[in-house]
């Protein structure tokens, strides 16, 4: 199941020969109403999710929701108390070694070796995870390429600073070319320049790889996931697109107006709009002299866009900007993880195609 | 089979490896070598010593008081591998004591146990590096013994020499892999080594307290004592149910790590 040959690109966006027709009409990861229980607490409850080949999960949660729980049981390192998880169609608790060839695992802190140097740990790994012996060098050395270690791979991963140390925990869990790679909070504890690579070679994996990968930070997720699942308290709140999460919560809409003309005036105009609730002044310090900025709220479920340039051009004002502020995943997540448990339970149920919502999640802190 | 055999040599040279990387492990083998020329120059060289003895049993012979013949080589090998036993029952413990503990605390358990290799193809890895690093250590003293040895008048055959280490490198596994059992339980080094060199004492000290109890239980215990079987290996005495007494220990070593790394791996940290 492993490729001879290195891109010559240096991107590495191979695409694996067979395994990708195939896997095309199934999920590679299939959870069904998985339960997990530890002595009297539960951790996850009732996952339900699958991700298709080729895609980027991100799991959205705050600390001890159950991400890392679920994670472990993808992997095999933690059975389930109930429910199935299959990976590739092999179930991850019965065929557990077939499983375990085909996931790359990163864990919430890397696995390392100090006493070794980069380059010799990646061929220890190498070599449990079956990579045949006459690729090894080939493999190692890619991974390396791909998490940018090249300089480093003679180092002891003793000396290595905590975001090589990450590093070097990525390529553990892509060196041997795997199917499905499980990524558990991969950008913690890296600076910004970092973070922003890893987010690159984690879109750079996609396609011929499937991925999961877990995070508290939000705008990682709407960086690097085609898909997100949001996970509260050991339960899945919402799945969806990063896009769509935003466009459910885009009956609190606002706008920000910038205009020319007498204050009270742009003011009352703005008001007068139809399904216009509240109008605020914005700071006026980068506005040109005469110009005004306001912030506009609308009412739930109206978008008066259009009515508002229409007012404000027959009010005989000039407009300078309309902006409609989208609701920020970070909003999304605010609502779904920080609200009463019966509330977050609607907001799961609402189908993803009603374009309106019943439930009213209470808006953002500003 | 040849990916059990690979994975098994991949575990077994980077635990080696791993040996060599740790200065604990140096000056353990420094103590050990200290101690182990300390004796064997004591047991031989020393006014009490063997020479010595033998020396002054000589005289006594020339003066006409009769003594049974002493066989020198034989006493001095069964006293100074029994010996060697002894010195490591201190340090197998601190040998065994990172086996998995370590693993454990660093997080690289998740990474053995999200890999395709068997829970007790690691096991035997880690078992086989350290015995051999244990050997290692052995091996010089083993050399210093066999040129006392060629000293002896008349010659004697390897023969012994070699049983008798047989059975320390026997004895040192069967701890060692019980003390592997006790360090995956634990996240703590100094823990698990507590708790092996208690067992260790244990198994040690089980013949005395065996032949205090009565009947049936003391008799099944006294079978348990490793120190009955070891001190037959050093005089010499190859003895099937000795070998398969140490086997037995390294099995169920195997047997229960395995066990408890597939159940008792889901600790919360």
């Amino acid at each position: 199941m492993l490729r001879r040959f290195l891109p010559k690109t240096g991107g590495g966006d191979v695409i694996t020969s067979n395994n990708r027709d195939d896997a095309e009409q199934t999920p590679m990861i299939e959870v069904e109403h998985l339960h997990k229980v530890y002595g009297s607490t539960t951790a996850i409850r009732d996952v339900t999710f699958s991700v298709a080949p080729g895609e980027i999960l991100g799991f959205l949660g705050p600390n001890g929701a159950g991400k890392t729980t679920t994670m472990r049981i993808l992997t095999g390192y933690l059975p389930a108390t109930e429910g199935t998880a299959r990976v590739a169609n092999f179930d991850v608790h019965r065929d557990s070694m077939a499983v375990r060839q085909r996931i790359g695992y990163l864990p919430e802190s890397p696995p390392l070796y100090l006493e070794m140097t980069v380059a010799s740990y990646l061929m220890f790994v190498a070599r449990i995870k079956r990579v045949a012996a006459g690729d090894r060098s080939d493999r190692v050395t890619l991974a390396m390429q791909r998490c940018g270690l090249m300089e480093k791979r003679d180092v002891l991963i003793r000396k290595l600073s905590k975001g090589y140390r990450q590093r070097v925990g990525i390529a553990q869990a892509i060196v041997h070319d795997p199917p499905v790679i499980i990524l558990d909070e991969p950008t913690s504890g890296l600076d910004p320049r970092q973070n922003n690579e890893v987010r690159h070679l984690i879109r750079g994996l996609a396609g011929d790889h499937t991925i999961i990968l877990s995070t508290h930070i939000l705008p990682e997720v709407s960086a690097t996931c085609n898909r997100v699942a949001i996970i509260n308290q050991g339960q899945i709140v919402a799945t969806d697109s990063p896009e769509a999460l935003m466009n459910r919560l885009s009956d609190n809409l606002s706008y920000e107006v910038e205009l020319h003309g007498d204050r009270e005036t742009g003011r009352q105009t703005l008001l007068g709009v139809p399904g216009v609730s509240v109008v605020e002044p914005l700071a006026q310090d980068q506005t040109v002299e005469g110009r005004q900025r306001w912030r506009v709220m609308t009412l739930a479920g109206q978008d008066p866009g259009a009515a508002i340039a229409a007012a404000v051009i027959h009010q005989g004002l000039e407009l300078h900007e309309l902006r409609r502020q989208r609701a920020s995943l970070e909003a999304v997540f605010l609502n779904l993880t920080t609200e009463e448990p019966q509330i977050a339970e609607e907001a799961a149920a609402i189908a993803p195609a009603s374009p309106e919502p019943e439930a009213q999640p209470p808006a953002p802190e500003p | 089979m040849r990916t059990i055999l690979s994975n098994l040599l991949a575990i077994y040279q980077r635990e080696l490896r791993s040996y060599f990387a740790s200065p604990l492990s140096y000056i353990m083998t420094a103590v050990f070598w200290l101690l182990g020329g300390f004796f064997l120059a004591v047991i031989l060289l020393s006014p009490e010593g063997l020479i010595a003895q033998v020396a002054r049993e000589d005289q006594a012979q020339q003066l006409g008081l009769a003594s049974a013949p002493i066989d020198v080589a034989y006493e001095f090998l069964q006293y100074y591998v029994g010996l060697l036993g002894s010195l490591s029952m201190f340090i197998l413990p601190i040998l065994s004591m990172g086996l998995y503990a370590e693993e454990r605390k660093q997080g690289t358990l998740e990474l053995l146990a999200t890999s395709p290799v068997m829970n007790w193809v690691v096991a035997l890895g880690k078992l086989l590096a350290v015995v051999t690093f244990y050997g290692a250590m052995v091996l010089p003293l083993m050399l210093c013994e066999a040129i006392a040895l060629d000293a002896a008048s008349p010659p004697i055959g390897p023969t012994l020499l070699i049983v008798s280490h047989a059975g320390l490198m026997l004895l040192a596994a069967s701890v060692l892999s019980l003390g592997m059992f006790l360090s995956s339980l634990t996240s703590s080094t100094v823990l698990s080594a507590i708790m092996t060199f208690g067992l260790v004492l244990f198994l040690w000290i089980v013949e005395a307290l065996a032949r205090s109890l009565p009947g049936a239980i003391g008799t099944g215990l006294a079978h348990l004592s490793m120190l009955k079987h070891f001190t037959d290996f050093t005089q010499g005495i190859l003895d099937t149910s000795g070998i398969i007494l140490f086997f037995s220990y390294i099995g169920l070593g195997l047997f229960l790590t395995a066990q408890s790394i597939e159940t008792l791996r889901y600790q919360r940290n």
